[in-house]
């Protein structure tokens, strides 16, 4: 007898989704942007394909962040309170994407209205040609009146919005549908909750094809072991012909591993553990090339110099 | 879980009226439960009707054909009936997946049927008896049911295509047969890696019992624990394929989500009634 063959055979893939949209398409994007397509486990070759690598977007925030440490202030600092030059940076510096978070728009920071956030998402679309994710507040309230507004400004563009929950869906699903963009489905760190949320998107007619996960996120020493399984068993699930969860995923990877104190302390104890410059690349970088390997398919960074890692690593674990 | 159904088959006598008098309208009814309920695979089985045998067994596949895209199981005890039913089926139906259902595991019947399914690109159903009858214990299930399997590897086919089925037993007829079944299946997902396909005949243990439908349901649970993963059932039933998607979930084989029988149905493209 032969000896078996020790790869294993996938029955199901990770779907492809396309964001944004070129001339030829219908918008006005440079270019478009794949995600997903995999049939085999994240960067083994022998195992089946993966015809997209991971995308890297960079956050782009529509005021003047209060919180963000020195490393950041020194790339972002001069252009951050403008979100259409802020975009422009992050073109110049290579993301593949950007990442348009509308917090001025929270009822606790500005509150600022529906037309404004419009406003906003016109004049970046108008300043880069990449690709748009663009978030509402997090308030359910809000983003029911903002996204749908901002969902029509960017008709045709193919944005990614973000992001329906189990709880609130509709809105956001329907005028993601009407104005065709992608749509983001979020269950915090709870894969059973993000298989029902996107059966619940999919009753209201939105195409199962046209969502992408987002678990959550957690970074290295704060949780980020919960958010790996997750990944590795929704991936797995995928793989095995899941077609609830063949969602490719997005990670907010930027977001969290700049909250950690070991990437923005200084002082103290802090002063030991290496020069601020690095730290916070560095949890940035060690974060997100943990999380590739459980299955990610974009990521949402902040630092250049993580970016640049971060592609590094993908670059030499796909073997190109 | 791969699901057979059963109900097209001449034991039924609707079944059995409808195929001399070539009734496709009655055919094609009873179809559309079992495939509305979830079936992967449509059993055919001629029974004891009237008129030529091969013919029947023609117009029947041709019929189901006609309705849908999904795999047969051509159904018969008479491995001479096989051998001259799966070429012409396979003429009549090149593209579609055919599996041979059954074949035991007796030299003479392995030597007629085997290289028939090699021949037709067909999967096949191996019981684990052979020409002493259904066994009263494991042992014996486990050694036909690796012949078997070792005969049909070697005769060139995958594992993803061999069935082996322990035989089920009445319960109101064969105490103890249930358990056999069971620790058979067991036993003999542990022979191979990869293993191949376990399937029972999930009706025959309630056959002629009050509560059967109970009996159906509860012994496809168990026997899943064990490593089943295809049956013949009456896929039309729903509250067994509901207790089949349950256990499926529970034992980790499906992502659970709140409204995950929903989530099942929505993957096999059935409507889910909303």
């Amino acid at each position: 007898m032969t000896i078996p063959e020790a790869k294993e055979k996938w029955t199901g893939r990770v779907n492809p989704v396309t964001l944004g949209a070129t001339k030829a398409e219908g918008g006005t994007r440079g270019r478009a942007v794949t995600i997903g397509g995999a049939d085999g486990i994240p960067f083994l070759g022998f195992d089946g394909q993966t015809p997209h690598p991971p995308a890297i977007a960079l956050d782009v925030l529509d005021k003047p962040p209060a919180e963000w440490p020195r490393p950041l202030a020194e790339v972002y600092g001069d252009v951050w309170s403008d979100p259409a030059a802020w975009a422009r940076r992050a073109k110049e510096l290579g993301a593949d994407l950007v990442n348009l978070r509308l917090v001025s728009t929270h009822p606790d920071e500005d509150d600022r209205p529906p037309e404004a956030a419009a406003e906003t998402v016109r004049a970046v679309l108008a300043a880069v040609d990449l690709p748009l994710i663009i978030w509402g507040c997090d308030v359910a309230e809000k983003d029911q009146k903002v996204m749908p507004k901002v969902a029509e400004v960017a008709q045709g563009e193919n944005c990614l919005l973000g992001a329906a929950t189990e709880t609130e869906y509709r809105t956001l699903a329907a005028a993601a549908q009407a104005y065709r963009h992608k749509l983001i489905t979020l269950a915090p760190c709870d894969i059973n909750k993000s298989k029902q949320v996107n059966i619940l998107v999919s009753d209201t007619g939105f195409p199962l094809t046209d969502i992408v996960i987002y678990p959550t996120t957690a970074a290295l020493g704060y949780g980020m072991e919960y958010i790996y399984s997750i990944l590795e068993r929704g991936r797995l699930a995928a793989l095995s012909g899941d077609r609830l969860m063949a969602q490719p995923v997005i990670l907010d990877v930027g977001y969290e591993a700049w909250r950690a104190k070991e990437a923005r302390a200084t002082g103290g104890d802090a002063d030991a553990w290496g020069p601020i410059a690095q730290r916070g690349p560095a949890w940035e970088a060690v974060t997100a090339t943990t999380l590739l390997q459980g299955g990610a398919d974009l990521l949402v960074l902040r630092h250049p110099v993580a970016m640049a890692a971060v592609r590094n690593v993908i670059r030499q674990l796909s073997g190109a | 879980m791969i699901v057979f159904s059963e109900r097209i088959n001449g034991m039924y006598r609707d079944v059995r009226a409808a195929i001399p008098e070539r009734n496709k309208q009655l055919i094609h009814q009873l179809l559309e439960k079992q495939l509305a309920g979830g079936a992967d695979v449509v059993d055919i089985n001629i029974g004891p009707s009237k008129g030529d045998p091969v013919e029947n067994f023609i117009w029947l596949a041709q019929t189901v054909h006609e309705m849908t895209d999904k795999p047969l199981s051509l159904d018969s005890a008479k491995a001479d009936l096989l051998v001259q039913v799966v070429p012409r089926v396979r003429q009549a139906l090149p593209d579609t997946k055919l599996v041979i259902n059954s074949c035991t595991a007796a030299r003479a019947y392995m030597d007629k049927l085997i290289p028939i399914a090699v021949e037709n690109h067909t999967g096949i159903i191996g019981l684990t008896m052979d020409q002493d009858g259904v066994p009263g214990n494991v042992e014996k299930r486990v050694e036909c049911g690796a012949t078997f399997l070792m005969t049909a590897l070697e005769a060139g086919m995958s594992t993803d295509d061999i069935y082996l089925d322990p035989i089920t037993l009445p319960i109101n007829a064969a105490f103890k047969q249930q358990e056999n079944v069971i620790e058979g299946i067991r036993q003999l997902a542990l022979i191979n890696d990869p293993a191949p396909h376990f399937i029972i005949g999930l009706s025959n243990v309630s056959t002629k019992c009050l509560l059967n439908k109970l009996l159906n349901r509860t012994f496809l649970v168990m026997c899943l624990t064990a490593g089943l993963d295809t049956a013949i059932v009456d896929s039309a039933d729903q509250e067994l394929i509901d207790a089949m998607v349950t256990a499926e979930v529970l034992l980790g084989k499906q992502l659970y989500s709140d409204e995950y029988v929903k989530a099942w149905r929505m993957q096999k493209g059935l409507p889910t009634g909303c």
